[in-house]
């Protein structure tokens, strides 16, 4: 027993070393594990709380540039309204003559980004609404511009959203008006690219993306990019579709996250 | 060594790397301050100090973080503890070339480990794209830590004497 605690002494950095990297497999192979979940909610509770005031004080500053364009969206958006109210219209006759109407709507809660992060790269952000605001896990998280990503970890007050920058990151989509569907996955700088992706319909440059609906997370029809190029290989089956995503990843500081699709059938 | 020489520099890296370090993000990539400052402490304490600060530091960035891989940051500074732990008082003993390539490779291994399990799928999808985030991810740091080389030589921190 002496002996093997001499060797312990002595051996202490090899010991340690061989103690401290099982431990950190130990915890990678759990990730799944419940615990390590409610572990990490209440980890980011913290860390929402100490990015707080910076997040506050990096809001003030961009305060006056953000009313500025606030007032320019606003504009802009009123007159996109007129015009949608005309369509809805429209829209609202012929499904009358088809005697079905359906309309779904999506329930959203704002919340603000208050990190991004401690990683080398900018894979998850951290945002200051959760379990109380009726955040789930898995839950689609959006932009004015599109979708960024979905919730992973929710806290009381505090969640992690799994960005789309996210090379593991995977997203089912369709591209309108063609109406072909793929798997978006992250490229690099802002683009993204849709495989498996019929050979046989035709894509252009321009055409929009959104969500399909497939997936039990995604709403359909949330915008997520345009199309930016097409890769046609002979002797592939399928086509890639790369596109530019509309969301700068590394600027936003308001996000919302869908917390539930009411659907209301007549 | 008194326990404030080595709590109040790692909670002034953990606050910086949790608060400012977007502003110098370029793009997706940030500089990862925590690794600099456990090369450094452990060039200048030793193994059992590096691998020890690197395993806590690790994980209380898992914890703080929002890591997708709960468990990587603590694996990969516990291996730049333990590795960058062996280059204590050995400045003069070895090349000063071998002794920086040696730091600089503690770098590259270390986002090469981080690169594997959180670009696992990139490696076989679309190499050219991994060996990008690899080497970013590395040679934004490095060039942190070669500014840091003109305020605390790391070849100093290498022949102080623990105490």
């Amino acid at each position: 027993m002496h002996g093997f605690y001499l060797t312990i002494v002595r051996y202490k950095d090899h010991f340690l070393f061989v103690t401290t990297i099982t431990l950190s497999f130990f915890l990678l192979l759990n990730n799944q594990n419940p615990n390590m979940g409610v572990l990490r909610g209440k980890s980011i509770e913290l860390v929402s709380f100490i990015s707080s005031p910076v997040t506050f004080v990096k809001s003030l500053m961009s305060l006056e540039v953000k009313t500025e364009y606030l007032r320019k969206e606003n504009l802009l958006l009123a007159l996109k309204v007129e015009s949608m109210l005309n369509l809805e219209n429209e829209n609202n006759e012929l499904l009358r003559m088809l005697e079905f109407k359906k309309r779904s709507t999506l329930s959203m809660k704002p919340a603000r980004v208050v990190n991004k992060g401690m990683q080398p790269n900018l894979l998850s952000i951290v945002i200051n609404a959760g379990a109380q605001s009726s955040i789930r896990k898995n839950q689609p998280v959006l932009t004015s511009f599109g979708v960024i990503g979905k919730t992973v970890e929710v806290g009381e007050n505090a969640s992690i959203v799994q960005l789309i920058t996210d090379t593991n990151y995977r997203l089912s989509v369709r591209i309108l008006p063609s109406g072909a569907t793929g798997i978006l996955r992250f490229l690099k700088d802002g683009f993204g690219q849709i495989r498996e992706v019929q050979k046989n319909v035709k894509v252009k440059i321009g055409d929009k993306v959104v969500t399909s609906g497939f997936s039990d997370i995604y709403p359909s029809g949330l915008p997520v990019g345009s199309v930016s190029g097409v890769l046609d290989d002979r002797g592939s089956f399928q086509k890639v579709v790369n596109i530019k995503l509309p969301s700068d990843i590394t600027s936003f500081q308001n996000v919302f996250v869908i917390v539930e699709k009411i659907d209301e059938m007549d | 060594m008194k326990w404030t020489e080595i709590f109040f520099p790692f909670i002034f890296v953990w606050i910086i790397q949790l608060l400012f370090v977007d502003l110098l993000s370029i793009g997706t990539v940030r500089p990862d301050f925590p690794l600099i400052i456990i090369l450094y402490f452990s060039v200048k304490q030793g193994r059992f100090a590096g691998v020890l600060s690197g395993f806590l530091f690790g994980l209380l960035i898992d914890l703080s973080g929002s890591a997708m891989f709960f468990g990587l940051s603590s694996l990969t500074y516990t291996i730049v503890g333990y590795i960058s732990g062996n280059l204590k008082g050995v400045y003069n003993k070895i090349s000063p070339i071998l002794f920086t390539t040696s730091w600089i490779l503690v770098v590259f291994f270390h986002f090469l480990i981080f690169c594997l399990v959180q670009y696992q799928e990139l490696l076989l999808v679309n190499n050219s794209l991994f060996l990008s985030k690899w080497f970013g991810t590395s040679i934004y740091t490095l060039s942190f830590l070669i500014i840091f080389q003109f305020l605390i030589p790391l070849n100093k921190e290498s022949n102080v004497k623990s105490r």
